[in-house]
């Protein structure tokens, strides 16, 4: 059956998120992501937070990186907070974002080896042994914590690259793909197959999980219009590749990014397409958005997590989603 | 007055409707930082173990909307739900 996640940037202070993520327990989602950003409240705190006001929800950063957070730094916090909710928590790494990573003064070398690195040695680390391990980007000599991990937490890989994604399916638990369409999703699926082939595994073994750009209302119009700053952020951030996969005009997409780097945002919201919308949120009512979830669970998503904007609402629109949307796959 | 005592004086049939709107100018409310830690605690707790609705949950959340947006929150009251005494003394409370 597939499982509900949902995400949250804790922008707001803690009570705000906090309330959220209750809530979210309370009308039916699995699975919470609270993203890792220097910028915004500290994810484990939010978590730690979490996981005192709640019973039962599956909660962890989606997604740190080992680049800003050393992997031995990520793993004691996530054995501490398996202390605080036991099984219930799990790791979301990614490779990070290289422009948000050199504002802090970090190159991001060799994303792909620091991530199976980081993952490497944190499952190593939970084992509570002694750990040596040297890695093309990260090593660990004799690194032992002076208490005993409950045991394994479960590991999903952030990934849209067909490396990473292939990288996932072999040593992930599960993979987390930023990704709204049945086109990215079909193309993440193959690569996941390979590296799944690859460690003699089998692909129930991994939680495929669409971590998409949502926002549900009643009005068709309002809930797009939730969506389309979001949007307007994911073109301008991604690869060309994946906007040519939806044949989106480079014309625009650059004057998108044109526009977000002189800080103009309402040019840049008021040139998102609908073309860019398809392909890059799920927008509408919920009518709209259920028949845009069953094509994901027909790719092969066996998770599926509302991210930002969620709707113009958050809390009405949580509510929607438990009345409308959870049902209809549960 | 305690903010139990004016939820009381509060009529049962406008309580849902007050709780909601409540919710939404606490949850967007940019002076979020004059939210007590420890009022915010008790927020968390009643939202996890009861909610808004019975008179100790309305109460809670009266006086975190009250403390964090007092302004909205007594004009509410007093234009939209039509309870002037009610109010009163929430202006006399924040």
């Amino acid at each position: 059956m597939v499982k509900f996640g949902i995400e949250f940037v804790p922008k707001e202070a803690y009570w705000k998120t906090v309330y959220y993520a209750i809530q979210a327990e309370k009308r039916g989602f699995d699975n919470l992501w609270i993203t890792d950003h220097y910028n915004n409240r500290n994810v484990y705190v939010t978590l730690a937070t979490t996981a005192m006001y709640t019973k039962k929800i599956v909660f962890g950063p989606g997604v740190t990186n080992p680049f800003l957070v050393n992997p031995i730094m990520t793993c004691q916090s996530l054995a501490s907070l398996d202390e605080l909710a036991p099984g219930r928590v799990a790791l979301g790494m990614g490779a990070g974002d290289k422009t948000t990573l050199a504002s802090t003064g970090i190159e991001a070398k060799k994303q792909l080896s620091a991530v199976v690195d980081a993952i490497t040695i944190f499952k190593k680390m939970l084992e509570g042994k002694s750990v040596t391990y040297e890695g093309n980007v990260f090593k660990v000599e004799g690194t032992k914590f002076n208490f005993k991990p409950r045991g394994q937490i479960p590991v999903y890989i952030g990934a849209q690259g067909p490396k990473m994604l292939a990288v996932a399916g072999k040593i992930g638990d599960g993979v987390l793909i930023n990704a709204s369409h049945p086109k990215d999703i079909d193309y993440a699926v193959s690569q996941i197959k390979k590296g799944v082939s690859e460690a003699g595994k089998s692909m129930s073994d991994v939680d495929v999980t669409a971590y998409t750009s949502f926002s549900i209302h009643e009005k068709p119009e309002k809930a797009l219009k939730a969506a389309s700053p979001v949007v307007a952020f994911i073109v301008a951030g991604s690869p060309n590749v994946i906007l040519e996969r939806h044949g989106i005009e480079m014309e625009k997409a650059n004057k998108i990014r044109s526009a977000l780097g002189k800080g103009d945002f309402g040019g840049a919201f008021g040139s998102v397409t609908p073309k860019m919308m398809e392909a890059f949120c799920i927008a509408g009512t919920p009518d709209m958005c259920n028949e845009k979830i069953s094509r994901l669970l027909k790719a092969g998503i066996t998770q599926f997590v509302v991210g930002s904007p969620v709707g113009p609402n958050v809390r009405k629109s949580i509510d929607l989603i438990s009345e409308e949307v959870i049902p209809q796959f549960k | 007055m305690s903010y139990k005592k004016i939820v009381e004086m509060i009529p049962v049939e406008k309580r849902e409707k007050l709780s909601d709107k409540l919710l939404n100018y606490l949850l967007k409310a940019k002076k979020e930082n004059k939210m007590p830690s420890s009022l915010a605690k008790c927020f968390l707790s009643q939202w996890q173990t009861g909610g808004f609705g019975d008179v100790i949950g309305l109460a809670v959340l009266l006086e975190a909307t009250v403390t964090v947006e007092p302004e909205k929150t007594i004009e509410f009251v007093e234009t939209e739900m039509q309870l002037a005494e009610v109010a009163k003394a929430l202006k006399e409370a924040a």
